[in-house]
C-alpha cells in the first residue's frame, strides 16, 4: 500500500505529463498509479483536474493555446482509460455528454472551438457539430448521444435567432426538459439568453465551463 | 494566376481529410515553420513596431512554405486544395496593387502603402456592426458625410420591414435591403459613386449574392465581403459566391487576419498564418484588399484589452505583406471599449498609429463586442483618420513610433474595457456630429496624443 | 393579398409535421374532397369535359384543400396554413396578362379564354440538355422561330469542359446557361427575346446567380420555379422567388398538373392536385404563368405501344376549364411525345396533343421527348409543328364537340406503333447552320401534316 508521498508523487507525475501533453507518459504515470493500487477517481479528481485548472489559466493568459488543450485533452484521455479500468464500472460516474455548434447560416468557429475544447478538458464528453448546424441535426444528435446539454454558438446578429429556433423545436418535439441548453457568442447576452429561454449563458469559455458545470450538477 | 474554377474542382477532389486532423496537422506545419525561420519569440522588451527586416522576409518564405506544403481546407467537402510554389508565386506576383473602388466622381483609388510612408492612407469608417433599420440610411449618410471615406461596409440588423429575419426567403430579402439602404445613404450625403460593400447577413451564398443590381443594389464598383475561415479554411457558399462577384465586377474584402491562441498557435505561428491567409485570399476568392495582422482568439469576449505581442505580430505581418506582395493590407481596429469611451478613442489612437508606420490602410473601428446601434459612431473613424494624418505630418518613423505606443500602452494596461454607449446617447446623427460630453473626450485624448508628438493640423 | 414574406414566415413558424404523415394526410384528405364534390368520370366516357359544373366543383375542392390542408413546406417540415379569404384574396391578383421581353422582341404571354379564336403564346424550345458547344446554336435556331414568345434555358454536364460538381461550378454554370442564351437571342437578330432560366439544380444561389442586367437574366426575363408533387414547396425556391420578385423576372411553374397513382390517390384526387399546384405556384412563388396536364398512366415507358389516352384528355380539360372560369391563370401545355423527335411518330404523338391545346385555352409549349436526351431531344421544326396544328384547330373554330372526333382520329393512328428515337443527335436530322430539317425529316413532317390534314383540319 502506497503511502501520501508516493501517492503525492505519482499524481503530480500524472499532472506534470497532461501539461506537458505526452500522452505516453500519461500512461505510464497512470498504469504506476493503478499497479501500486492507488484510488484511480482520487487520481483523476486530484491530478487530471488539478491538471485542467492550470491548463485553463495558462490559456486564459495565451500561454497555451487549442492545439495544446487537444493534446493534453489527448492525454487525459489515455490516463483516463487506464484509471478507470480500475475501477468497477458502476462507481464510475457518467460523463456529462455535451453537443456543441455553431447555429444555421453562421460559420464562425474560433468561440465555440474554444468552448469545446475547454469544455472537454473539464471533464465533458463533447460532440462538437461544426457550424452552419441545423438546428434539427442539434436535435437529432443530442438524442443520440443522450446529451446532457446543447451547446450554441453564433457570432452574427442575424443568426441568433438559430438559437431561438433550437429551443422552440424542442419544445414542440416535448424534449424541452430532455435537455440544458446554453448560448454564447459575440452578439449574445445575459438578456438575449433569457428571453429565448436558455438554461444558460457564458460571456466567454471558462464562464460557458462554469455554467455547464453548474447546468450538469457537476462540482466546480 | 489559378483560376477558382480550379480551386472549385480540387475543393471538390483533394485529399480527404477529418477537420480534427487537419487543425492539428496544420499547429505542426506552422511549428516546424517557426523552428525552420527561426522566427522569434515575443520577449518583453520586444517593440511595439517591427525593427528587423530580415525578420519579414524570413516571414513571408514561412508563409509561402505553409501553404505549398500544407494546403488549404475546404471545411464543406472536407478535402485539402493542395498548390505548387509556381502557382503561390505566381499568385502573389500577378494580383494588383491597387485597384479602383466607386465610381464616377465618387471612385477611389485602393492602393497598396509603403512601411514609413507620407501619403495618407485609404479609409473606411464603418460599418460591420449592427444598426436597427429605421436608423439605417442616416447612419450610412453620416459615415459617408467623412470626407476621407474610400468605401463603407455594410451593417447587420435583426428586422426588416418590421418583420425578423429568419429563414433563407427572409435574409435573401434583407440582403437587398441593406444595399438598397446603403445605396440611399450614400446618395444623401451627396456621395452616390461611393462604394459599398456587401456585409453578410448570414453566410448563405444566395444571400452573398442576393443584392446584385445596379438600380438599386451592388454595381460594379462596389464589393462584398467573402473572409478567409482561420485555420486556413474555405468555404464553397463563399467561393460559389467569389465566382458570382469575379463575372459580375464585384471587388472583395476578406478579414485575413490570423489569431493568436488558435490552431497556429501562439504569436509566433500566428504571424506565418497572417501571411498565408490573405495569399490563400487572393488565390482562393480573388481577394486583393485584406484586413491583415494578427488579433487574439479572447479578443472577441472583451474581457481584457489585447496589446503586445499582437502590436508587434501584427507589425511583422503587414511590414512582410507590403514587402514581399502586392496585397493592400489594411487594420482592422477591434476596440474592447464600447463607443463614448476615453479607452476606446485609446485603443484605436494605439492602431491608428500603428497601421500608419506598417503600411497598413484603415478600416472601420468598430466595438469587438457590438451590440444594436452600439457599436460604433463616425467619430471614431474620423478620429482614426486623424490620427494617422498626425502621425504622417510629425514624420514618425518606427522607433518614435514604438516608443509613444508603449506609452499609450501602459495607460491601456489592465484596463477593464468599458461598454460604452449606443450611438443616440453620443453622437448627433441629425447634425453629424459628437455629443458636447463626447467631443470633450475626443479633444482630451487628441491632446494627450499631440503632447506625445503627433502633429495635429 | 398574402405577401410572399408572409410565406416565409409561415415556412419558418408553421405547425411542424413528418413528411410521411403529410404524404398519408394528402391522399385522405382527397378521397374525402373527391366524395365530397362526386369528381368522377362520367359514364358516357366524353374526350373533352362537356359539364362546367364538374370544372366548378373542382375548383372547390382544391381551395377547400388549401384551406382544410394547406401546403407543406418540405425544406422546415411545417405546414403553411391558409385562411379562406387569405386564399381567395390571393388568388385574385393574379395577373391575366404579362409582359415578357423587352424592346421590339417583347410580347404579351396572355390567358387565353376557352375555344375562342385568339393567337396562342409560344414557348418552342428547351428544358433539355444540350453540350455547351451546341448550346448558342441551337438557341439562336430556336429564336429564329417567329412564333416564339420566350424560350426556356437548357441543361448542361459541363461547363468550360470541366464537370459541374459542386456549388461552386453550378454558379459558373448558371451564369453561363444564361450568357449562353442572352448569345443565341442576340445571333437570332431578337435580342430582347424573354429566355426563362432553367435550373442548373434548385439551391438558392444557383437560382439567383444568373442574375445580371449586362450579361445574363434581365428583369424582363424569368426563371422557373415549380411546385413540387404532392403539394410541397421549398425553401430554396421561395428564396429565389423573392429576389426576383424585386428584380422584375417573371416566375414559372413547371409542374402544374396531378397524377394518379402518387399521394393525391386516384382521378379525383389528381385534378384537385392539379388546380392546387396552379395557385400554389402563384400563392407561394407568384408564378404567372404554368404548363401541365392530368395524368392518368404511370411513367414514361418507352416499350409501350403509343395510344391515345382520352382520361387524360378528359381529366386535362376539367383542369383546365376550372382553372379559366375562376382565375386568371395563363396556361401552356406541352406537345411533347415519348418518342424521340425527327421521325414520324413523334410527329403524330405531337399533333394528337396540340389538338387538344386550344381546346383547353392553353398556349402552346415545349415539344420534346419525354425522357429527355443528351442534343437529341427537340428539335424547332417539331416546336414549329406543334403550333401549327394547334393554330389550325383553333383558326378552324373547333370546340369541344367538334374537336372530339379529330382526337379520336389522330389517335386511331398512333395504335399499333411504338416509341422510336432513330437519331443520336439533332445534327443528324436538322441542319443547325441554315435552320431547317434534314430532307429525311423533312419527309416526315409533310407526310404527317398530309395526314393530319385529310383528318379535316386545314393548315391553310
Amino acid at each position: 500500500m502506497a503511502n501520501e508521498s508516493e501517492v503525492r508523487g505519482a499524481f503530480d507525475n500524472l499532472k506534470d505529463a497532461i501539461l506537458k501533453y505526452d500522452v505516453d507518459a500519461a500512461k505510464r504515470a497512470a498504469q504506476v498509479i493503478v499497479d501500486k493500487g492507488m484510488e484511480p477517481m482520487l487520481a483523476i479528481k486530484e491530478a487530471v483536474a488539478g491538471a485542467t485548472g492550470i491548463l485553463h489559466e495558462r490559456f486564459d493568459r495565451g500561454e497555451c493555446f487549442l492545439p495544446h488543450l487537444v493534446m493534453a485533452g489527448d492525454a487525459m484521455m489515455a490516463a483516463g482509460e487506464i484509471l478507470e479500468s480500475a475501477v468497477p464500472k458502476e462507481s464510475i460516474p457518467a460523463k456529462k455528454v455535451v453537443v456543441i455548434g455553431t447555429v444555421e447560416a453562421d460559420l464562425h468557429a474560433v468561440g465555440k472551438n474554444i468552448v469545446a475544447m475547454i469544455l472537454r478538458s473539464g471533464g465533458f464528453e463533447v460532440h462538437d457539430l461544426g457550424v452552419d448546424v441545423k438546428s434539427s441535426t442539434f436535435i437529432n444528435r443530442a438524442k443520440e448521444t443522450k446529451a446532457d446539454i446543447i451547446a450554441l454558438s453564433c457570432l452574427m446578429t442575424t443568426t441568433r435567432p438559430y438559437q431561438r429556433e433550437v429551443l422552440e423545436d424542442l419544445e414542440s418535439m416535448g424534449l424541452r426538459d430532455s435537455f440544458k441548453v446554453i448560448v454564447g457568442g459575440g452578439p449574445i447576452t445575459p438578456e438575449w439568453a433569457k428571453e429565448i429561454g436558455a438554461d444558460g449563458y457564458g460571456a466567454d469559455a471558462l464562464e460557458g465551463l462554469a455554467t455547464a458545470k453548474r447546468l450538469a450538477g457537476i462540482e466546480a | 494566376m489559378i483560376s477558382l474554377l480550379d480551386i472549385a474542382e480540387r475543393s471538390q477532389k483533394g485529399r480527404k481529410m477529418a477537420e480534427d486532423s487537419w487543425n492539428m496537422s496544420l499547429f505542426n506545419k506552422i511549428s516546424e515553420l517557426v523552428k525552420r525561420y527561426g522566427i522569434p519569440n515575443y520577449t518583453s522588451d520586444t517593440s511595439f513596431l517591427n525593427l528587423d527586416d530580415e525578420l519579414t522576409e524570413r516571414v513571408f518564405h514561412a508563409g509561402v512554405d505553409l501553404l505549398v506544403e500544407h494546403g488549404v481546407y475546404c471545411i464543406t467537402t472536407g478535402r485539402i486544395i493542395e498548390l505548387t510554389r509556381k502557382e503561390v508565386l505566381d499568385a502573389i506576383n500577378e494580383s494588383p496593387s491597387e485597384i479602383i473602388v466607386g465610381g464616377g466622381k465618387d471612385a477611389r483609388v485602393m492602393k497598396q502603402r509603403k512601411i514609413e510612408g507620407k501619403e495618407p492612407l485609404n479609409f473606411c469608417p464603418g460599418h460591420h456592426a449592427p444598426f436597427t433599420e429605421e436608423l439605417a440610411p442616416l447612419v450610412v449618410k453620416n459615415f459617408a458625410q467623412i470626407p476621407r471615406t474610400d468605401f463603407i461596409e455594410g451593417f447587420n440588423f435583426v428586422e426588416v420591414d418590421g418583420r425578423e429575419i429568419l429563414g433563407a426567403p427572409i435574409e435573401v430579402y434583407a440582403a437587398r435591403r441593406q444595399m438598397s439602404w446603403m445605396r440611399e445613404g450614400i446618395r444623401k450625403a451627396g456621395r452616390p459613386g461611393l462604394s459599398i460593400v456587401f456585409y453578410p447577413i448570414t453566410t448563405r451564398a444566395e444571400v452573398l449574392m442576393a443584392a446584385m443590381d445596379p438600380v438599386d443594389g451592388l454595381r460594379r464598383g462596389d464589393g462584398i465581403l467573402t473572409s478567409v475561415l482561420p485555420d486556413e479554411k474555405i468555404e464553397h457558399d463563399l467561393l460559389a459566391a467569389a465566382i458570382a462577384c469575379e463575372d459580375y465586377g464585384l471587388w472583395r474584402i476578406s478579414g485575413s487576419f490570423s489569431m493568436a491562441g488558435g490552431f497556429c498557435g501562439g504569436a509566433d505561428g500566428a504571424i506565418i498564418e497572417g501571411i498565408a491567409k490573405p495569399l490563400t485570399a487572393v488565390i482562393c476568392y480573388r481577394v486583393y484588399v485584406n484586413y491583415t495582422g494578427v488579433e487574439n482568439v479572447r479578443t472577441v469576449s472583451a474581457m481584457t484589452i489585447p496589446l503586445q505581442p499582437l502590436n508587434w505580430a501584427r507589425s511583422v505581418v503587414n511590414q512582410a505583406l507590403n514587402r514581399h506582395t502586392n496585397i493592400i493590407c489594411m487594420e482592422w481596429v477591434i476596440p474592447t471599449a464600447g463607443p463614448g469611451t476615453e479607452t476606446n478613442l485609446l485603443e484605436v489612437a494605439v492602431r491608428s498609429i500603428e497601421a500608419t508606420i506598417n503600411g497598413a490602410n484603415l478600416y472601420a473601428p468598430r466595438h469587438s463586442r457590438a451590440q444594436m446601434n452600439a457599436g460604433q459612431t463616425p467619430l471614431e473613424g474620423e478620429f482614426m483618420v486623424e490620427v494617422s494624418d498626425a502621425t504622417l505630418a510629425a514624420g514618425i518613423d518606427r522607433e518614435r513610433g514604438s516608443e509613444i505606443l508603449v506609452r499609450l500602452a501602459r495607460q491601456l494596461k489592465d484596463k477593464h474595457p468599458e461598454p460604452g454607449m449606443s450611438i443616440q446617447e453620443c453622437y448627433d446623427l441629425v447634425n453629424h456630429r459628437p455629443t458636447p460630453e463626447y467631443e470633450k473626450i475626443h479633444l482630451k485624448v487628441k491632446e494627450q496624443l499631440a503632447s506625445l508628438g503627433l502633429a495635429f493640423t | 393579398m398574402l405577401s410572399l414574406l408572409d410565406i416565409a414566415e409561415r415556412m419558418q413558424r408553421g405547425p411542424k409535421m413528418d413528411e410521411n404523415v403529410w404524404n398519408m394526410g394528402l391522399f385522405q384528405k382527397m378521397n374525402e374532397l373527391t366524395e365530397r364534390y362526386q369528381l368522377f368520370y362520367p359514364k358516357d366516357a366524353p374526350v373533352f369535359n362537356l359539364d362546367w359544373d364538374i370544372a366548378d366543383r373542382a375548383f372547390r375542392a382544391a381551395i377547400d384543400f388549401l384551406v382544410e390542408t394547406g401546403i407543406y413546406c418540405a425544406s422546415t417540415s411545417r405546414v403553411i396554413q391558409l385562411s379562406e379569404d387569405e386564399v381567395l384574396s390571393t388568388i385574385k391578383g393574379m395577373p391575366k396578362e404579362v409582359t415578357v421581353g423587352e424592346g421590339r422582341d417583347a410580347r404579351v404571354l396572355k390567358q387565353r379564354r376557352l375555344e375562342e379564336r385568339e393567337q396562342l403564346n409560344h414557348c418552342p424550345g428547351h428544358h433539355a440538355p444540350f453540350t455547351e458547344e451546341l448550346a448558342p446554336l441551337v438557341v439562336k435556331n430556336f429564336a429564329q422561330i417567329p412564333t416564339a414568345d420566350y424560350l426556356e434555358g437548357i441543361n448542361f454536364p459541363e461547363v468550360d469542359g470541366r464537370e459541374i460538381f459542386g456549388m461552386p461550378l453550378e454558379v459558373y454554370a448558371a451564369k453561363r446557361e444564361a450568357t449562353w442564351m442572352r448569345q443565341g437571342v442576340t445571333k437570332a437578330g431578337r435580342p430582347g427575346l424573354a429566355i426563362a432560366y432553367y435550373p442548373i439544380n434548385t439551391r438558392a444561389s444557383v437560382l439567383i446567380a444568373p442574375i445580371d442586367r449586362e450579361a445574363g437574366l434581365r428583369p424582363s426575363d424569368g426563371i422557373l420555379l415549380s411546385v413540387l408533387p404532392d403539394v410541397k414547396v421549398e425553401q430554396n425556391l421561395l428564396t429565389a422567388a423573392i429576389v426576383y420578385e424585386e428584380y422584375g423576372g417573371f416566375k414559372l411553374n413547371g409542374n402544374g398538373g396531378g397524377r394518379v397513382g402518387g399521394f393525391a390517390g386516384a382521378l379525383g384526387g389528381a385534378l384537385i392536385e392539379g388546380i392546387v399546384a396552379v395557385l400554389t405556384g402563384w400563392i407561394v412563388y407568384r408564378d404567372i404563368a404554368c404548363w401541365g396536364a392530368i395524368s392518368t398512366g404511370a411513367g414514361v415507358d418507352s416499350t409501350k405501344e403509343l395510344s391515345l389516352r382520352t382520361l387524360d384528355v378528359w381529366a386535362t380539360s376539367v383542369w383546365s376549364q376550372a382553372l379559366h372560369r375562376h382565375t386568371n391563370y395563363i396556361l401552356f401545355m406541352g406537345a411533347g411525345g415519348r418518342s424521340g423527335p425527327g421521325c414520324e411518330n413523334h410527329l403524330l404523338e405531337v399533333a394528337s396533343k396540340a389538338v387538344t391545346i386550344p381546346i383547353n385555352g392553353a398556349n402552346v409549349h415545349i415539344t420534346r421527348q419525354s425522357r429527355a436526351r443528351m442534343n437529341a431531344s427537340q428539335s424547332p421544326l417539331d416546336a414549329e409543328f406543334a403550333y401549327e396544328v394547334a393554330t389550325a384547330v383553333m383558326r378552324a373554330g373547333l370546340t369541344r364537340d367538334t374537336a372530339s372526333d379529330l382526337v379520336l382520329k389522330i389517335g386511331e393512328k398512333l395504335k399499333g406503333r411504338v416509341p422510336e428515337a432513330p437519331y443520336h443527335d439533332i445534327r443528324e436530322f436538322y441542319d443547325l447552320v441554315h435552320h431547317r430539317p434534314l430532307p429525311e425529316f423533312e419527309k416526315a413532317y409533310l407526310k404527317v401534316k398530309e395526314e393530319i390534314a385529310s383528318l379535316g383540319l386545314s393548315f391553310e
